[in-house]
């Protein structure tokens, strides 16, 4: 084998494994698949602020969390061993599907939409941005019970939520979907070249935005200290 | 690309030593135990309507969330998976040894297999922070305080009320004796890092457990598996779960025994998983709950 075949492999052996090293260790978490529907977990109202907001239990009730995710909380209504319900709140930015099916509907519960699935789940879609679902369990919940239940969630509280609410634009519909100002690919100083006058809306949002969302621990701790309502 | 969770549960055997073991330990448990392996029924079954549109739109929903990564949801089965491929290793091994007692030449092999009652007490306190980090990776931090915390994870092990069980006779009863659950302490007092080591599960886990380094998993581990005696003592009380009752059950089912206790423990170790079996199944239960509230 020649002297050059020989270095030629080497060199190919070190591109291939530096590229695979890239491709598969530090760097996975950036490459795509890793959130539902590609959807940047920033974009996302993160399920611990829904948790304030679900029905608080009435005598003999009892609400336990189960899930808690970017985007999606999750409680079960018991009373005593039996599990009557299942309620939610999940941020339809992951799942843009799920507003469908408020289209065409009429009904309307503190002025949402409002949709029955099937026999046991009713669900509400809040500021266009929120799903509010209830789903019977066991031996099951009536229309009636549902929607008491839908609307017994702070709803007002959780509209406020919504970035739309905080005068943010609209909700990116897909991953291509770049916050303004980041989409411009060159801001090169030519002194020839006149700038556009910084936009004022994205600096307002981010401003707004620690506002309306408080850190994880300080959140926690207070709610310890409240005496459970 | 893997499978999915829902994948997972529909390729679960029906009918086997495993579900043979959990269908005879669930006979000490209240509510009995369904093994449930249709992604369609558990569907159906949370949202409380046959719709085919319906089931079949929580179906693609829940395939969305367990194929992404940050969700959390396979990462769960990865380490069941993890601690399920180690217990079988050892459980063979050990039966190995059991074979290989009796044969004249190869008996002092059988000295040199790891069956000591430390290596079981590992086993199964890193199968009680395996429980934990899969359902911080499943269920996230849920509630505002740690007393909603603590709900949350009483909730998560009381529906998985015959995993439970199963974990605590496969697992501590039968190996170690009844007194297992008060011994537990004093034998992860005795564990090193060249015991840590021999379990091929931790070189899975090590790097999903908080810390840095052999020492800070292991008081991690211990801290969670003294979270757990407390909880599972009050378990094992109240089922009135013992080693004997543990053999007499399995019996129903199984068939009838001969040796002892360990041998039992050793043998259901070798040929059965149910550690994973009765996870993948859990973690399937909570994920279509997410899916059912997101279409």
């Amino acid at each position: 084998m020649s002297r050059s075949l020989r270095w030629g492999i080497g060199l190919l052996l070190v591109a291939g494994l530096l590229l695979g090293a890239f491709l598969v260790l530090p760097f996975r978490s950036w490459l795509p698949g890793g959130t539902v529907a590609n959807i940047a977990t920033k974009e996302v109202v993160n399920g611990t602020l829904f948790n304030r907001l679900f029905p608080k239990p009435q005598a003999g009730e009892q609400l336990v969390f189960t899930q808690e995710k970017r985007g999606f909380s999750q409680a079960r209504l018991k009373q005593g061993a039996e599990v009557r319900a299942l309620l939610s709140i999940s941020d339809v930015a992951s799942a843009p599907a799920s507003r469908n099916k408020f289209i065409h509907t009429e009904e309307r519960l503190q002025s949402w939409p409002l949709v029955d699935q099937g026999s046991q789940a009713s669900a509400l879609l809040v500021a266009d941005r929120f799903q509010v679902k209830v789903i019977g369990q066991g031996s099951g919940l009536d229309v009636q019970q549902r929607h008491e239940l839908l609307g017994a969630f702070d709803l007002q509280a959780l509209a406020a939520l919504s970035p739309a609410a905080a005068q943010a634009p609209a909700i990116p519909s897909g991953r291509e979907a770049l916050p303004p100002g980041k989409g411009s690919p060159l801001r090169l100083p030519f002194p020839g070249l006149k700038r556009p006058a910084p936009q004022a809306q994205p600096a307002q949002v981010r401003a707004a935005q620690p506002a309306n969302r408080p850190s994880f621990f300080p959140n926690r701790a207070n709610a310890a200290l409240e005496p459970a309502a | 690309m893997s499978a999915t969770v829902l994948e997972r549960l529909e390729r679960l055997p029906r009918r086997n030593l495993t579900v043979l073991a959990l269908r005879g330990i669930s006979t000490l448990v209240p509510g009995g135990w369904q093994n449930q392996t249709s992604p369609d029924e558990l569907i159906s079954d949370v949202l409380g309507s046959d719709d085919p549109e319906l089931v079949q739109q929580v179906r693609e929903r829940a395939d969305v969330l367990s194929r992404a990564r940050h969700e959390g949801y396979r990462r769960a089965l990865s380490l069941y998976d993890a601690v399920n491929r180690s217990q079988k290793a050892a459980g063979g091994l050990r039966v190995l040894a059991n074979v290989a007692g009796a044969l004249p030449l190869v008996k002092r092999l059988a000295a040199l297999t790891p069956a000591s009652q430390t290596l079981q007490a590992v086993d199964l306190s890193l199968k009680v922070a395996a429980e934990m980090l899969a359902f911080t990776q499943v269920n996230g931090l849920p509630g505002d305080s740690f007393a909603a915390f603590g709900d949350s994870l009483r909730e998560y092990s009381g529906e998985a009320r015959v995993r439970m069980a199963a974990l605590v006779c496969f697992d501590a009863l039968l190996p170690l004796g009844d007194n297992a659950l008060h011994r537990l302490d004093g034998l992860l007092g005795q564990v090193g890092s060249r015991e840590l080591h021999q379990l091929p599960s931790y070189a899975g886990m090590a790097s999903l457990l908080p810390g840095r380094g052999d020492a800070a998993h292991l008081s991690f581990v211990r801290r969670g598996v003294d979270q757990w005696i407390g909880w599972a003592d009050g378990f094992a009380a109240d089922l009135g779960l013992s080693g004997q009752r543990a053999v007499r059950a399995l019996e129903t089912t199984i068939g009838p025994w001969h040796g002892g206790m360990e041998q039992l423990a050793t043998f259901l170790d070798a040929f059965t998983d149910t550690y994973s079996h009765t996870g993948v199944q859990a973690v399937a239960r909570r994920l279509v709950e997410r899916a059912a509230a997101e279409i």
